[in-house]
C-alpha cells in the first residue's frame, strides 16, 4: 500500500534537517533531492583555494594592518563628556536665548518680537509646573504684563491692538485665578499671590475703562474705524465678570482721571493681601461727595478735587459724550444702541448722580 | 550519511572564540589567520560557484576579506553569527562585481580559455578545459535554477550557513528559505537526470512561518 505524500512543510522539514546532518528517514520524496545536494556537495568540494593564494590573501591583509588606521570605535561618553555637552548646550542656549528674552521683554501684541515673548513665557511656566504655588505666582506675573500691555497699548493709542490684548488680559486672569485655586487646594496657599491677583483684578477693570475713556477720547468710532471700536466694546463687555469695573459708589472717576496718565510699572504687589486693595480704589476716589458711599472713608490726600484744567484738556471731542463715558456707561454714545450684552458696568452710577462736568 | 555543514564544523573545530574575534579586530596576525583558515574556503567555494573563473572567485575571496577584516570592529554579533556577516559581505561584493560586468560584457569563452591556459601549470590546457566543462556539469545544472534557489544553495552548501543564518541574509523567513532549497535541489536533480521527486506544482501552500507569506508566494518574483 502506498503510503501518503508528506505535506510539503514536513518535507521541507526534512530536507533542511538533512542537509544539516541530523538524522533523516530517507523516504522515497527526499531521496533523489539527497542524491542532488550529494552531487553538488561533491562538485563544491573540488573547488579549493590554492594555498599560496591563501598566502597571499593573508600577506594582504596583514600588510594592510601596519598601514590602516582602526576602524573608529564610538566612545561611550563617560560623565564628564556629559557634564561638558549639557555646559556647551546651555552656553548656546543662553547665547540665544538671553538676548531675544530681553529684546522681546518689551514687545507689545503686534510687533515682530511678541510670539517670543510669549512663548518664553510658556516655557517660564512649563519649568515651574512642578510647584503649584510657583506656577499660580507665574501665572500671575503673566497676567500683570498682560495688564502693563493693556495700559501701555492704550497710553500709546494703538487701539486695534485693544481687543486681542483685553481678551488676553482676561485669559491670563482667569489661569491666574485656577493656577492659585489648585495651590490652595493641594495645601499650598500662596495669599500673597492671591492678594496681588485680586488687586490685578481691580486694576484691570480699570484699565479697560480707561482704554474706553480714550478710545472715546480718540473720538470713538468717528476717528477709530467701526470695527476696531466694535471690536473694543465686545472684549470689554467680555472681560466684565473677571475684570470687575471700577465700583462707581467708591470710585467715580473724573474726566480729569480720564487723561491718559504716565503707565508707570507698578511696583511689585505687596506681600500683604489686605493691603493690595487699598491703594487702587481710593486713586481713584477723586469726588469727595462720593465718599460717603464707601465703607471707608477716603485717604486724605484723594479728597482734593481734581485740578479743572485737566477736565478740559482731556475732552478733545463731542464733550456731551464725556459725561456718559464718566459715568460708567460706555456704550450709549455715538447715538447707537448698544448691541445686546454689551452693556459695560452694569452699576452704572444712579441718575441722580450728576455728572461730572 | 550525508553530512553538509561542513564549514560551521571546521569552524568549530578551529575552535574560533571570541577571545580570536577580539584579536583579529586588532588585526593580530595569529588570529586573522584562524579566521581566514576558517572561512576563506568556503568563500572561495561560493564565489567560484557563482562566477565560473577561479582568477575572479579568488580575487572576490580576497577583496571580501580584506574588507571583512577591516570592518571587524564594527561587527558586534557573537563570534557565531560571524559566517552570517562574513557571507553578507561577500554576497554584497558578489553583486557589486556584476553591476561592474553588466557594464561591461566579456566574452565568456574567451575568459576560459584563458583560465585553461593559466591553470595548473604544466598541465595541458586543452584538457584541462574539458576536465572542467565535465566536472561542471552540476554547476551548468546549477545555473539553470532561478537565481533565489542558486543563491540559497550556494550559501547553504557552499558557505555551509544554516537555514536560519540564510534566511536573514536573504531578508527571507526561514520557511521560504526551506522551499527554496527544496525546489532547488528538485530541480537539480531532474537536470541531472536524477530520479523525480514528482515536484508538486499546486497551488500556494502554508509557509512553516506562520504570519508570512507563503512559501510559493515568497518564491515569486
Amino acid at each position: 500500500m502506498r503510503t501518503p505524500r508528506p505535506r510539503p512543510n514536513k518535507l521541507h522539514d526534512e530536507l533542511d534537517a538533512l542537509l544539516d546532518g541530523r538524522p533523516v528517514e530517507l523516504t522515497d520524496e527526499l531521496a533523489p533531492l539527497a542524491e542532488a545536494a550529494d552531487a553538488l556537495r561533491a562538485e563544491l568540494a573540488t573547488l579549493q583555494l590554492d594555498p599560496e593564494v591563501a598566502n597571499r590573501h593573508l600577506e594582504r591583509v596583514l600588510q594592510n594592518s601596519g598601514t590602516v588606521v582602526q576602524m573608529p570605535v564610538r566612545r561611550q561618553p563617560n560623565g564628564w563628556d556629559v557634564r561638558r555637552r549639557a555646559v556647551a548646550v546651555a552656553l548656546a542656549a543662553a547665547l540665544v536665548l538671553v538676548p531675544a528674552t530681553m529684546a522681546s521683554a518689551a514687545a507689545l501684541p503686534g510687533q515682530a518680537m511678541y510670539p517670543f515673548k510669549r512663548a518664553i513665557e510658556q516655557v517660564r511656566i512649563a519649568s515651574v509646573q512642578w510647584s503649584p504655588s510657583r506656577e499660580a505666582g507665574e501665572r500671575t506675573r503673566v497676567a500683570n504684563t498682560r495688564l502693563d500691555e493693556v495700559r501701555t497699548l492704550t497710553r500709546l493709542k494703538m487701539f486695534n491692538q485693544l481687543p486681542g490684548a483685553i481678551a488676553a488680559l482676561e485669559r491670563a486672569v482667569v489661569a491666574a485665578r485656577v493656577a492659585v485655586a489648585d495651590a490652595a487646594s493641594q495645601g499650598e496657599p500662596v495669599p500673597a499671590v492671591a492678594a496681588t491677583l485680586d488687586r490685578l483684578k481691580v486694576e484691570g477693570g480699570q484699565a479697560v475703562m480707561r482704554v474706553m475713556v480714550e478710545v472715546k477720547a480718540a473720538g470713538g468710532p468717528v476717528l477709530i474705524s467701526q470695527e476696531t471700536y466694535r471690536a473694543i466694546q465686545a472684549a470689554a463687555a467680555a472681560s466684565q465678570d473677571v475684570l470687575p469695573p471700577p465700583d462707581p459708589t467708591a470710585a467715580q472717576p473724573t474726566p480729569g482721571e480720564a487723561t491718559p496718565t504716565p503707565t508707570a510699572k507698578e511696583p511689585s504687589p505687596p506681600a500683604d493681601p489686605t493691603a493690595s486693595e487699598t491703594p487702587s480704589q481710593p486713586s481713584q476716589s477723586s469726588q469727595p461727595s462720593e465718599s460717603p458711599q464707601t465703607t471707608e472713608p477716603p485717604p486724605p490726600q484723594t479728597t482734593e478735587p481734581p485740578p479743572p484744567q485737566t477736565t478740559e484738556t482731556t475732552a478733545p471731542g463731542p464733550t456731551t459724550t464725556e459725561p456718559a463715558v464718566t459715568s460708567g456707561s460706555l456704550d450709549t454714545d455715538v447715538g447707537q444702541p448698544a448691541p445686546e450684552g454689551r452693556e459695560l458696568f452694569e452699576q452704572t452710577a444712579p441718575p441722580t448722580t450728576p455728572p461730572s462736568p | 550519511m550525508l553530512g553538509f555543514g561542513g564549514e560551521r564544523e571546521a569552524v568549530s573545530k578551529v575552535g574560533l572564540t571570541a577571545a580570536d574575534l577580539a584579536a583579529a579586530r586588532r588585526r593580530e596576525p595569529a588570529a586573522v589567520t584562524r579566521v581566514y583558515t576558517a572561512y576563506a574556503p568556503a568563500l572561495f567555494r561560493f564565489f567560484m560557484a557563482a562566477v565560473s573563473d577561479r582568477h575572479l572567485a579568488e580575487d572576490l575571496t580576497g577583496t571580501a576579506f580584506v574588507s571583512a577584516i577591516e570592518s571587524l570592529p564594527r561587527f558586534r554579533g557573537p563570534v557565531e553569527a560571524l559566517g552570517g556577516w562574513l557571507f553578507q559581505i561577500a554576497r554584497h561584493d558578489l553583486y557589486d562585481h556584476r553591476r561592474k560586468q553588466s557594464r561591461s560584457r566579456i566574452e565568456p569563452l574567451e575568459e576560459n580559455l584563458n583560465e585553461a591556459t593559466l591553470a595548473d601549470g604544466g598541465v595541458d590546457p586543452e584538457e584541462v578545459a574539458i576536465e572542467r566543462v565535465e566536472g561542471s556539469r552540476v554547476m551548468e545544472a546549477l545555473r539553470e535554477l532561478s537565481p533565489d534557489q542558486r543563491e540559497v544553495l550556494l550559501l547553504r552548501m557552499a558557505g555551509g550557513l544554516t537555514a536560519p543564518e540564510v534566511a536573514e541574509i536573504l531578508g527571507k523567513t526561514t520557511g521560504a528559505v526551506k522551499a527554496l532549497q527544496h525546489r532547488g535541489l528538485a530541480s537539480l536533480a531532474r537536470v541531472l537526470g536524477l530520479r523525480s521527486p514528482q515536484e508538486t506544482q499546486g497551488p500556494p501552500y502554508p509557509s512553516s512561518d506562520s504570519g508570512r507569506l507563503t512559501s510559493q508566494e515568497e518564491e515569486e518574483p
